[in-house]
């Protein structure tokens, strides 16, 4: 299993126990700030946890275009793998906090450079697999 | 890696860039004046994510990595699961233009989760029997 693949997996486990816990607090009997967290949740479940897994399997699993490079992990998984991560955190840190502290620049630059690098994450992801999709005997031409 | 599978995953791949831009713009006006329709794209954020990412990625990859038949089309007749592509990506087309109709949004949600369905049956017919293991088969 590749290292960025294992950084993928280990990072989506944080985020998977992250929102179970979110999940339970959000629960508890008194806690105004449940539907603050509510997007936190859903995407600490779905970016966080199932998207890291599928990422990060697919880079392992999907043939590469050159069967005979060694190198495993491209950059740009990589930076797919930062730059979502950092994204992530950043919404996560920001997020709840939009209708506590209105009209903060700090926030509004955080949530935005969040936005940026959560889209530039998925587009390198994407530019590292989609050259993988292809028929065996094209790829043997190839 | 089969066609079918190449056409899930690219269409997965196509959903999951959308959904994520769509996501970005309504976090983005939350901190930033956008246009306010922006929020009407929640839905279409949540069902190009569930739908036309997730599950279809898991699709076109189970399709293509589970255990293929030792007789016959190794993967089931391939016509069929051109159809379960076609089917699964016009009713997600469907879907996604019901939000942005007010006179046929019912009829369009009906018939785009109608062709998911009928698509899904299909990928189970095509799958149920390739969930098997050869490990103790007799040579």
């Amino acid at each position: 299993m590749p290292k960025v693949t294992r950084w993928f997996i280990k990072a989506g486990i944080l985020y998977f126990i992250a929102g179970v816990v979110l999940a339970l607090l959000s629960e508890v009997p008194g806690v105004k700030a449940a539907p603050l967290l509510l997007p936190v949740y859903w995407h600490m479940l779905v970016m966080g946890w199932i998207t890291q897994v599928i990422m990060g399997v697919s880079i392992w699993m999907f043939p590469r275009k050159h069967r005979d490079r060694k190198k495993r992990e491209s950059l740009l998984t990589w930076l797919a793998f930062w730059f979502l991560n950092t994204g992530l955190i950043l919404r996560f840190l920001a997020e709840p906090f939009i209708p506590v502290i209105q009209q903060s620049t700090s926030i509004t630059v955080v949530i935005l450079l969040s936005s940026i690098l959560q889209v530039l994450a998925i587009v390198f992801y994407i530019a590292e697999i989609w050259p993988r999709l292809m028929q065996d005997k094209k790829r043997k031409r190839s | 890696m089969p066609l079918p599978s190449i056409w899930l995953l690219r269409s997965s791949l196509i959903c999951f860039l959308i959904s994520t831009i769509i996501g970005a713009l309504i976090l983005s006006s939350k901190v930033i004046t956008i246009h306010p329709a922006i929020w009407s794209l929640l839905p279409v954020h949540f069902e190009l994510a569930i739908w036309g990412w997730i599950i279809q990625f898991v699709l076109g990859t189970a399709y293509w990595m589970f255990p293929k038949k030792l007789e016959g089309e190794r993967r089931g007749n391939p016509l069929v699961a051109t159809v379960m592509v076609v089917l699964f990506n016009a009713g997600l087309i469907l879907l996604i233009l019901s939000n942005f109709t007010e006179t046929i949004s019912l009829q369009l949600s009906l018939s785009g989760r109608s062709l998911i369905t009928a698509s899904i049956l299909i990928f189970a017919f095509l799958i149920w029997s390739r969930v098997v293991t050869y490990r103790n088969l007799k040579h």
